[in-house]
Parts: C-alpha cells; structure tokens; sequence
C-alpha cells in the first residue's frame, strides 16, 4: 500500500513541481492524437456520408471492411504503417518510421474507421423523408449535407469521442511506428509502459494521471456540446 | 380560385415520365397549373401521386418536359432551382432538430436570405398559422397538429410559387384537419397560390380541389372538376374506388323522346343519364338510393325510379347503416339512418321499396367494368 501511497504523492509532486519531460510528453501525446483525430474525422465523416447516402456496387463489402476496421487490433495496424513505412516500403522514401508522423499516420488508420463507421450508421438511421425534406427545402448537396450532419450531432460527437479515446489510450501501434524514442516518439502510453518496466512508479502514476484528465478533458468538453441541445429543449 | 384563361402557367409538364429499372411509376401526358389553382392528384395508395409529385417538384428525375415560370427544368442545376421557386410538404413534418423559428428559417436561410430578413417572414408565417408563441419549442415538444402547421408556415415563408402538398392531414385528426383545410384554403386563395395537393381521401379531395385529376398506375386517368369528376367516373375503376359499388346491369336504350334508359335482365327499364345505346353497367350511389316501406305515392316525390325488393343484408357503415335490396334481377344499395331504418322496420327478408332520381345512374360502358 506505502508503494502506491508513495508513488501518488511523488507523482503530484512531480506534476505540481513542474517537471518538463512530463508536460513535453502529454504534449506529443496530445498533438499527434489531436492532430489524427482531426484527419481522421475530416475524411471519416465524408467517407460515411457517401457510404450512407449512396447506391453502389460493393457497398455491403464496404460496410463490413469499415465494421471490422474498428476492431482492427492496433499492433496488427503498427505492422500495417511499419512495412509501408519501411525503407524498403512503398513509402520508405519519405523516412517517416520513427517519426511523429508516422505515429499520427498509425493513429489515422485506427481512428478513421470508428469515425467512418459510426457516422455511416448514423446517417442511415435518418428517415428517406427526411432527406427528401430537406431537398425539397431547397437545400443543394453541401447545403443538405451539413443539414444531415446537424441532424445527427450527437452521434457525431459520440463518434469523436470514441475515435479520441481510441487513439489517445493507444499504445500498440504508436510503440511499433514511433520506436518510443525519449524526446521525440515518446508520448504518454508508451511512456508510462516503460516507466513501469523500469520500476519508477511515481513517474508511470504522474504519466497515468495525465493521460485521464486528458482523456477526461476531451470528452467532458464534447459531452458539454453534445448535450447543448437536450437542455434546450 | 379561378383564374382568367389568358394567365401563364406556373408550371407545366408534358409527357413526364419516372421510369426506374425499366418499369413506369408515374406518367402524365399534360399537366398545366395556372397560379391559384389547387390541382388534387386522387388515388388510392401505389398508383404513383407521391412519385408523379416529386417528379413535379424535382426531388425524381423524369423523363419528359417540365417547366416553371416558363422555364425548362432538365438539369441537376435546374432541379435545384425549382425545388428554390416551391416548397413541399409532406405527410410526416420532418420537421429538423432545431427550434420551430428555426425550422421556419431553415428554407429562407438556404436560399440566401438575410438572418434578420428570414427571422421577419418566419415571424409573418408562424402568425399566418397561428403557431406565434411556438417559436422558441423544439419539435420533440409538439403535438402532431402543431408540427404540420410548423412545416407549413415553413413551405409557405418561402413564398412559393407553387406549393407541393403530399398528404399534409393524414395523420391529423378529423377536427384538426378540418380547421387547417379552411384556414389553408383562405390563406391559397389570399395569395393566387398554386398548389399541387395529393390525397387518397375522396372527402379531402372535393373540399379541396379546384381541379383533381385520378391516377391509377402511375398514370392520370380522368381530369375534371371535383364536382364534375364525382359525379361522371370515367371508369369503373375509379367509380369503385369513389364506393359506387353498386352495379346494375344491363342494355342502354335511348327513346324517340330523348329519354335515356337502363333496361335490366328482368326487362324493366330504369332512367338513367345519357350515354350510348348498348351492353352498359351502371354505378349507383347508395347515398341518393332513398328507401320506403311501401310505394311511394306518385305526388309524394321526385324520384323517377321505384324498384321494390327484398331486404339482402343490413351492415353498419359508420353512423349510418348500408342496406342492400334485391330487386329486379339486381342489388341496389342504400344508406340510411338508424332512425330511418327502425321507422321503415328495415330487417333482412323484408319488403322494401327503393327509389332513386335517373341523374343517380351513371352508365359505365360495359368492357369498363372491373372483373372481381
């Protein structure tokens, strides 16, 4: 009990006392995770779209490739991203592997999916009428597309939330892309696998600690959003 | 509602066709709406009013001519810009999950109009419908009747010119139905305003239309008048579906004196309305078949012909009670009140005469007649 009573007081201490290396890792942590997630919504949400909205040869193969993509286990993703990023991979040249880019790439290609999945279900939930509606209020494709994005705002926001927590708590395939290197790849999961492995508790806890209120963070401030509306009504 | 024949049409369309994987939901061959008419597309449920209404309105893509406002609408750009000119709505609100002043906002806001411009004529529209202090609710908080109005004041802040009406009552109450009826009709009327209005309701039809055409697989098969269409059914088919059900059969024979007359199997002759000497069926309203206990005395009424009979079948229709007479080789249905019927001692295998005008009996040529 004194070991993690310890390693608690020492984490506060550390997070209090202003440890950089600390804050430097949640920041990593932070921009690449943000920085996927806004790619990965920017595409996933469209890719839905047309995936809901639209008739099309191969579209049930679609459906079932995004439903299995949101499962897919991040170290068979890590393995995806390491063998195109490779130097003798397809895109080896652009010497990202152990990079933060590679890392946001990784990220990306787990995110996309929940986004994409998530908001296509969403989108075929609304009622043909509905869209027929909106159409028939003059709307044109963008105009009515933001219409249905707004009609479905809180699965959206759900969906965001989701994919965040997803790729903020992933430690699989960002560890095999970025290669944990201190001061560069090292963000706040693989951080704290290693400052475990290495016995130094207080510092995985103070990591830890970050990692909720983060985590925390970001979705209390989108559940705020989300549930604008309800408390309106 | 009418207006002089020198007006141009709002919208026309001239052999428009929806054709989806090879197969024709809707066709019509000349369709012109002139501003403040309200045409009524009548047809039971299937026979293509929905799919013909949007083909109108450019939510389908047809084949064919379609113009508004003298206009040619053949493209995705020109489809767009009809759906802009009109507005529709549709039996369910779809009403989008926002306020109500937004939702009435929402057609103006999409064609460009100012925010302080749009909040004006949504203002000006929710007070047209009379759902003013509705405005700050979202549509979960509302009641079936509110909703339609609010997607109402909506088609109508737009100031369309022509206005796409999709069964808006069915899912309304009878007495809430009755009241929008009217209040719709004055605000049409108030603005020569042209509406297409779709219904499978008979009753909704002759209260509403100026014109009303009947549809039977995706196809118009008779334009009229409401009151003309009613009363002159084209086809057998479109006689059964307004519940003239009941057939009489038999040889058209027009006299030396211009009379024209029904002669049944029995070789009795009935009065009937013109048409063409022949095999023919005739359609009989059972509303305007009266019913007597006995003969009529001569004087005592109007009704060209009597037909006495034997009481087949006494079945509820509502308030009223349908009665069905055999007489003459023939059935004739009545109905009549429940008063009536304990008054006349109306019980199945009893005597009965029934009597009805010759203006009640519309002939139907015979191949016309739908085999059941």
């Amino acid at each position: 009990m004194d070991l993690i009573w310890n390693g608690v007081v020492e984490a506060l201490r550390l997070l209090f006392g202003g440890d950089g290396s600390i804050y430097e890792i949640a920041w990593r942590s932070l921009w690449i995770s943000g920085l996927a997630l806004v790619i990965a919504v920017a595409m996933g949400v469209p890719l839905g779209a047309a995936v809901a909205l639209n008739e099309f040869g191969g579209r049930r193969v679609v459906v079932a490739a995004t439903n299995t993509g949101m499962a897919a286990p991040p170290v068979v993703v890590g393995l995806l991203v390491s063998l195109f990023l490779t130097r003798n991979g397809p895109l080896g040249d652009l010497r990202w592997l152990y990079t933060p880019w590679a890392m946001v790439i990784a990220q990306v290609v787990i995110a996309l999916p929940i986004v994409m999945g998530l908001s296509l279900a969403a989108l075929q939930q609304i009622d043909v009428g509905m869209r027929q509606q909106i159409a028939a209020l003059g709307a044109s494709r963008l105009q009515g597309f933001v219409l249905l994005l707004r009609e479905i705002k809180v699965a959206l926001l759900a969906a965001v939330m989701a994919a965040f927590g997803g790729v903020i708590s992933e430690v699989g395939a960002v560890m095999m892309v970025g290669g944990n290197i201190e001061g560069q790849t090292q963000v706040l999961t693989t951080a704290i696998v290693q400052e475990t492995r290495i016995g130094r508790w207080s510092v995985a806890i103070a990591l830890s600690i970050i990692l909720m209120i983060l985590a925390f963070g970001a979705n209390f401030a989108m559940t705020v959003v989300q549930q604008q509306g309800r408390r309106r009504a | 509602m009418s207006v002089s024949a020198s007006a141009v049409p709002v919208l026309v369309a001239r052999d428009l066709e929806v054709v989806r994987a090879g197969r024709t939901l809707a066709h019509v061959d000349t369709l012109e709406l002139l501003p403040g008419d309200v045409h009524v597309l009548l047809g039971a449920n299937g026979a293509g009013k929905s799919t013909l209404l949007k083909a109108l309105n450019g939510l389908e893509e047809a084949r064919g001519t379609l113009e508004l406002e003298g206009r040619a609408v053949a493209t995705a750009a020109a489809r767009l810009a009809l759906r802009r000119r009109t507005a529709a709505v549709f039996q369910r609100p779809y009403l989008l999950a926002t306020s109500v002043r937004h939702n009435v906002e929402s057609g103006l806001r999409l064609r460009g109009v100012a925010r302080a411009e749009a909040r004006r004529r949504a203002a000006a529209a929710l007070d047209l419908l009379g759902i003013a202090h509705l405005a700050a609710r979202r549509p979960d908080r509302l009641s079936g009747g509110e909703a339609q109005r609010v997607s109402i004041a909506r088609a109508l802040a737009v100031d369309p010119a022509v206005l796409f009406l999709d069964e808006p009552l069915a899912a309304l109450d009878p007495p809430t139905r009755r009241t929008l009826v009217t209040e719709l009709l004055d605000i049409f009327a108030a603005r020569a305003m042209a509406v297409v209005w779709v219904t499978h309701d008979r009753d909704e039809a002759l209260a509403v239309g100026d014109c009303v055409s009947f549809l039977e697989q995706g196809r118009i098969v008779q334009t009229g008048s409401a009151v003309d269409l009613f009363a002159h059914p084209a086809s057998a088919s479109f006689a059964d579906f307004l519940g003239l059900d009941a057939y009489l059969e038999g040889e058209i024979v027009n006299a030396a004196d211009g009379s024209t007359r029904l002669r049944l199997a029995s070789g009795v002759e009935i009065a009937c309305r013109e048409a063409a000497d022949g095999p023919a069926v005739a359609c009989l309203p059972p509303e305007d078949v009266v019913l007597f206990a006995g003969p009529p005395a001569e004087h005592s009424t109007s009704l060209r012909n009597v037909l006495p009979g034997m009481v087949k079948s006494v079945s509820p229709s509502g308030r009223l009670l349908h009665v069905v007479v055999a007489a003459e080789s023939t059935e004739i249905a009545a109905l009549v009140t429940r008063a009536a019927a304990e008054e006349l001692g109306i019980e199945v295998g009893g005597y009965v005469v029934a009597a009805f005008k010759a203006s009640a009996v519309h002939p139907i040529a015979r191949h016309e007649r739908r085999l059941s």
